[in-house]
């Protein structure tokens, strides 16, 4: 290991803070956990670039805000972040679930009994811990498709750390992985993408999310058209300590018709629709650390 | 590894074996005893038996264990009180975690990775009630919040011994309960 690689641990996606999760998963008392996390929560305010991302993110869900006034929220975002993967490590760690509550209860019944469909999910709450929940009460094998670690390290930390049960995917190899997910799909499984970032040189559709253009990934909506399945929009909102809501709502059905590019237009506002709604009603989980929108981060 | 779950009982929520402490527990039990099923009801909910799993009472703890940290560190700190009490809430949020941090790196060392939970909790506790002890004697304000802390040492003992001699009604509540 050169001396910059071990350094590397340190910074803010490096191996060193998921080893310190961990310890503390396996370490601090769970009467203590609160004090521990608001303590750790504010030290994280000090990562500038992921408070800078959130505030600004901020400035457009909640337009008009003072920025005194996001910077605390930036915090509470932190404080429900902390929380998630403190309640996501526990499971993989100690088989501790949290409580859930299930909202669209029918169309997550429909989508466990259909034979195969898209579960689209953004980065809120627990998505881990969602797609384990899906792995423990389903029949239907679960496919999880994920960006990977941008650390190389902390990537071999979190496959060696994984669970059983979900299948995890890398989006890395592109097109080896759409024939396999749609293989996958044909076959009745349920895969799981996180539909509301693009990330690396993965291919894209255009999105307005609060009244402002950005782009989602291409990938589940094609997918989709071509298994034929349906979309599932799920959201894992956490509701407070070790209690989640699983929110499903109603199916996005992607009709082949002439125009293609109408087809997929129609669904994705359908997904922007539905991902805007939980977003403003839970902007304090969600958890996208960089500017979201292209013209913030120019 | 098979998980304790209830389904789609949301009076669940009040089985003592949620709850970690006695007074809890207890408090729990009369809840679970006497309280109706709630009119709103989730679609469908899983809840976890875990003796950890309750929000209130873990937040509660923390909280008495934070201010009464806090409290100790300002009555022997230097400064003006208020100054004192600014101090003291950085410095009680990183004494909180002494006992974590050395203490779960060399029980690392000694037993091997695991789940070292229980052995820090009890360690952080006597800590605490040392600590207490040492303050109760003094003539500072701070005696006052030890002898609470005492207080609720005491009664949440009685609550054990009460839950002691409740047992079978508890389990025979919980059984009703989940069945």
């Amino acid at each position: 290991v050169t001396r910059s690689a071990w350094w590397r641990r340190f910074l803010a996606r490096g191996v060193f803070w998921r080893q310190l999760l961990r310890f503390a998963v396996l370490n601090v008392p769970p009467w203590t956990e609160p004090i521990v996390i608001a303590f750790w929560s504010g030290f994280f305010m000090v990562w500038g670039s992921g408070r800078r991302g959130v505030t600004s993110n901020l400035k457009v869900i909640k337009p008009g805000s003072y920025a005194i006034v996001n910077l605390f929220r930036c915090y509470r975002v932190f404080w429900n972040y902390a929380w998630t993967i403190s309640d996501n490590v526990r499971f993989k760690e100690l088989r501790k679930i949290p409580d859930w509550e299930f909202r669209g209860w029918q169309h997550f019944q429909e989508m466990q009994a259909a034979h195969g469909a898209i579960l689209l999910t953004a980065h809120m709450g627990s998505y881990d811990l969602g797609a384990q929940l899906f792995s423990e009460t389903s029949s239907r094998r679960v496919v999880m498709v994920r960006a990977p670690e941008i650390d190389p390290q902390t990537q071999e930390f979190e496959e060696h750390h994984g669970v059983d049960g979900v299948q995890i995917e890398l989006n890395t190899r592109a097109t080896e992985l759409a024939f396999d997910l749609l293989e996958a799909v044909r076959e009745g499984a349920i895969v799981a993408i996180q539909g509301d970032r693009v990330t690396g040189s993965i291919s894209s559709l255009p999105m307005t999310l609060f009244g402002k253009t950005t782009s989602v990934p291409a990938g589940p909506f094609a997918l989709a058209m071509a298994a034929h399945v349906p979309i599932y929009p799920v959201f894992v909102v956490r509701l407070g300590r070790r209690r989640y809501r699983l929110m499903t709502t109603r199916p996005i059905e992607l009709t082949r018709s002439r125009n293609r590019d109408d087809d997929f237009a129609r669904a994705v506002a359908l997904w922007a629709q539905e991902l805007e709604r939980v977003i403003r009603e839970c902007w304090y989980q969600w958890f996208t650390f960089d500017p979201y929108w292209p013209e913030q981060a120019s | 590894v098979t998980l304790r779950v209830v389904h789609d009982r949301p009076e669940a929520r009040w089985l003592p074996s949620r709850h970690r402490f006695a007074l809890w527990r207890l408090a729990a039990y009369i809840r679970l005893r006497w309280s109706r099923p709630p009119l709103e009801r989730p679609e469908h909910l899983i809840l976890s038996i875990d003796r950890d799993q309750t929000a209130a009472e873990m937040h509660g703890i923390a909280a008495w264990i934070f201010v009464t940290t806090v409290c100790y560190f300002a009555a022997f700190l230097p400064f003006a009180l208020p100054l004192s009490i600014l101090a003291a809430i950085v410095l009680a949020g990183i004494a909180v975690q002494i006992p974590i941090v050395p203490g779960g790196g060399m029980l690392r060392l000694l037993i091997g990775d695991g789940d070292h939970v229980k052995i820090v909790s009890v360690t952080t506790m006597g800590l605490l009630l040392i600590a207490s002890s040492y303050v109760a004697t003094t003539t500072t304000w701070a005696r006052f919040v030890a002898w609470f802390f005492f207080a609720i040492v005491i009664i949440n003992g009685v609550a054990a011994a009460i839950l002691w001699l409740l047992r079978d009604f508890v389990r025979d509540a919980e059984e009703r309960c989940v069945r």
